[in-house]
């Protein structure tokens, strides 16, 4: 009968356990009130709201890109990527007299940099990955504060622009999120790295009984998490015409938000690169639909606070 | 000797001593240091820092770690500024009621829904930072009361305060419960191994909602009367204090592994890291050097507190050893040949 089961192409890919089943039933129900809302909330669905809201996605997003690959690995979250979005936002404007190229390749090398050494501490030491993060996010801040004197950095020339403009009628903010969404979901799902780093994160002893070398996944997982958040770091310089360490505070918190939002687990293993981006759009539509129901940012604040609180609470029914 | 080092209670008080020497050292009998200023406002950062620290490192001790102080250090100071306005008292008792009744919430449900400590508290440190916002409608509030934040501060004895005597106090009372009672015990035993200590009887299901409730109280305390003394509260100012209270803790001896450390050794933490920012103040460094001293310190010791460095030097050691067993073998061999 289950092997019946198992073969017929129309049953439901639904959990075998009723907690898996109740899991899906509730985030079913959720998004479908949220729909509602939304439908029912006049001027949701104009252009200028729904292109706003889709723009300002953008940045949180790619920075929660590069956390899932964190929370994949087991590592739960990093304290430091919003220091790390605002200094290689810094390094691309400093850089700019390069070029483009040569400053995004800069912004890209010094970001990846930063999370690889905290990813190889994590990785070959097994530190714990919350200290580590919290000692960066220290180090980071007062070396760069050292270094700016606490001023902002302004761009020489024009050739910033490039990263303002549309592609292909798309705001670039947006069309760079949805590649690094597609790029981090065909690497989790295809690649050798990907696979692995599902398995590092569901069980590192099974990983290293199974042959891998768990260090090496892991600095891969920080790696790509520098990669993503300093692309976030060269879209904000960029928008904003200039580098400041302001520029990435709270997004560490913004970004570990919407991974667990879009129901990747805190404990590793469980997640994807669509979920987050599914997270992070949700968490958008809410704060649109608080901002047009007349309630202040505040309101905005508590209520993102209060759903992440109810989603951990929610991680209790995953099938461990 | 060998006895004091292997203490990790005593090692932080090793390192004042070796922090004092040192400035004694540079400042060569000018008396920028060692004056009653330096110890007031060492003490005063104790104030700031230690409640929090003491709360983190209780919790670290029974292996968890309680991300939301520093949204409870501000939401509390609101609290308090809200409510205090006649009866200052009053204000502390309900932040620090809120702060108890938060603690267990978290603590219930960790045992209740079986998660993990980070997450349950993660989302606590979002909400009440979120609570904190709406409660002050994203604006600082002042605290009318002048003579509360005048007091609060005084100097009593040259270099206490109230809030430093308070915050003293409050680790003496830890520091008793952790060593002389069954509580303590439990506590330790719970975070050593909590599967033994459920066998053997401990509740864990109870310590652990109690010593979150304890975190949440603390960090309420500290930052009520830390608002108090400012005259004001927001939203926004006081959650930077997590950082410097993890780093006290682990200098103070307290283990990410659980069942170590002691709230005497934490005391000693948070003094070497107040030392040392009065004396990089004192020598005139400008402040993001404090963080970087900070952050170097909490890395380095994340390092030495790791699971796999044992064996990670021992294979690189192996390497290099045959690496020069294979290069300077045969000159040895000649060598010997010759005598």
């Amino acid at each position: 009968m289950s092997e019946q089961a198992l073969s017929d192409p129309w049953r439901l890919p639904l959990p075998h356990s009723t907690r898996g089943r109740a899991l899906v039933g509730i985030r079913l129900v959720a998004v479908l009130a949220l729909v509602a809302v939304a439908v029912t909330t006049p001027g949701f669905f104009t252009t200028v709201s729904l292109f706003s809201l889709l723009n300002t996605m953008s940045f949180v997003g790619c920075v929660a890109v590069g956390m899932t690959f964190i929370t994949l690995s087991g590592n739960v979250m990093s304290f430091a990527l919003g220091v790390t979005l605002s200094t290689s936002g810094i390094i691309f404007i400093a850089a700019l007299p390069l070029g483009l190229v040569g400053a995004m390749l800069a912004a890209f090398a010094f970001g990846a940099a930063l999370t690889g050494i905290q990813g190889f501490v994590i990785g070959y030491f097994r530190a714990n990955p919350i200290i580590v993060s919290m000692a960066a996010l220290a180090l980071i801040t007062g070396c760069a504060t050292l270094i700016t004197q606490g001023h902002g950095v302004y761009p020489q020339g024009s050739a910033a622009a490039a990263l303002q403009g549309r592609v292909f009628g798309v705001p670039m903010p947006l069309f760079a999120f949805i590649v690094t969404v597609a790029v981090a979901q065909i690497v989790l799902s295809f690649t050798w790295f990907g696979r692995n780093l599902y398995m590092v994160g569901s069980n590192w002893r099974a990983a290293l009984a199974a042959g891998l070398e768990p260090a090496r996944i892991v600095l891969g997982a920080y790696i790509a998490a520098g990669l993503c958040t300093a692309l976030a770091g060269m879209l904000m310089a960029a928008r904003y015409s200039s580098g400041d360490l302001e520029l990435g505070i709270g997004y560490d918190y913004h970004a570990i938000s919407a991974v667990l939002v879009g129901g990747t687990a805190i404990s590793g293993g469980e997640g994807s690169a669509i979920r987050s981006m599914v997270g992070a759009f949700i968490i958008a539509v809410c704060q649109v639909l608080l901002l047009l129901h007349g309630f202040s940012t505040q309101v905005q604040y508590l209520a993102i606070g209060i759903i992440v609180l109810f989603v951990i609470m929610l991680q209790t029914l995953v099938d461990a | 000797m060998r006895l004091l080092i292997a203490n990790r209670s005593v090692r932080p008080y090793l390192l004042l001593l070796a922090i004092i020497v040192a400035l004694w050292t540079l400042d060569q009998g000018r008396g920028r240091f060692f004056t009653a200023a330096t110890a007031f406002s060492v003490l005063q950062q104790l104030a700031t820092i230690g409640p929090i620290a003491l709360g983190l490192g209780l919790s670290m001790i029974i292996r968890e770690f309680d991300l939301s102080v520093g949204g409870m250090m501000s939401l509390a100071g609101c609290i308090a500024v809200l409510t205090g306005g006649r009866y200052p008292e009053l204000g502390v008792a309900f932040a620090v009621l809120f702060g108890f009744a938060w603690g267990i919430f978290q603590g219930a449900v960790m045992v209740w829904l079986r998660l993990g400590s980070i997450g349950v508290t993660l989302g606590g440190l979002l909400t009440l930072g979120g609570l904190a916002y709406v409660v002050t409608g994203n604006l600082s509030i002042s605290y009318p009361r002048m003579d509360v934040a005048m007091a609060v501060n005084h100097p009593l004895l040259q270099i206490f305060s109230p809030r430093s005597l308070i915050t003293l106090a409050a680790f003496l009372v830890a520091a008793f419960f952790l060593a002389r009672t069954r509580v303590g015990r439990d506590i330790y035993a719970t975070g050593s191994d909590r599967r033994a200590a459920m066998v053997a009887g401990v509740r864990t299901n109870l310590i652990i909602p109690g010593v979150f409730a304890c975190s949440g109280m603390l960090a309420a305390l500290c930052g009520s009367l830390l608002s108090y003394g400012l005259a004001a509260a927001s939203g926004v100012a006081l959650t930077d204090a997590l950082v410097p209270a993890t780093a006290a803790a682990i200098i103070g001896g307290v283990s990410l592994t659980g069942g170590k450390g002691t709230p005497i050794g934490i005391v000693g933490g948070v003094l070497v890291l107040g030392l040392l920012s009065a004396g990089l103040e004192a020598i005139g460094t400008p402040p993001a050097v404090q963080d970087v001293v900070t952050g170097g310190v909490l890395f380095l010791v994340a390092i030495a507190d790791a699971i796999d460095l044992d064996s990670r030097l021992f294979a690189i050691r192996r390497f290099w050893a045959e690496v020069f067993r294979r290069t300077a073998g045969p000159g040895q061999n000649i060598a010997s040949r010759i005598n």
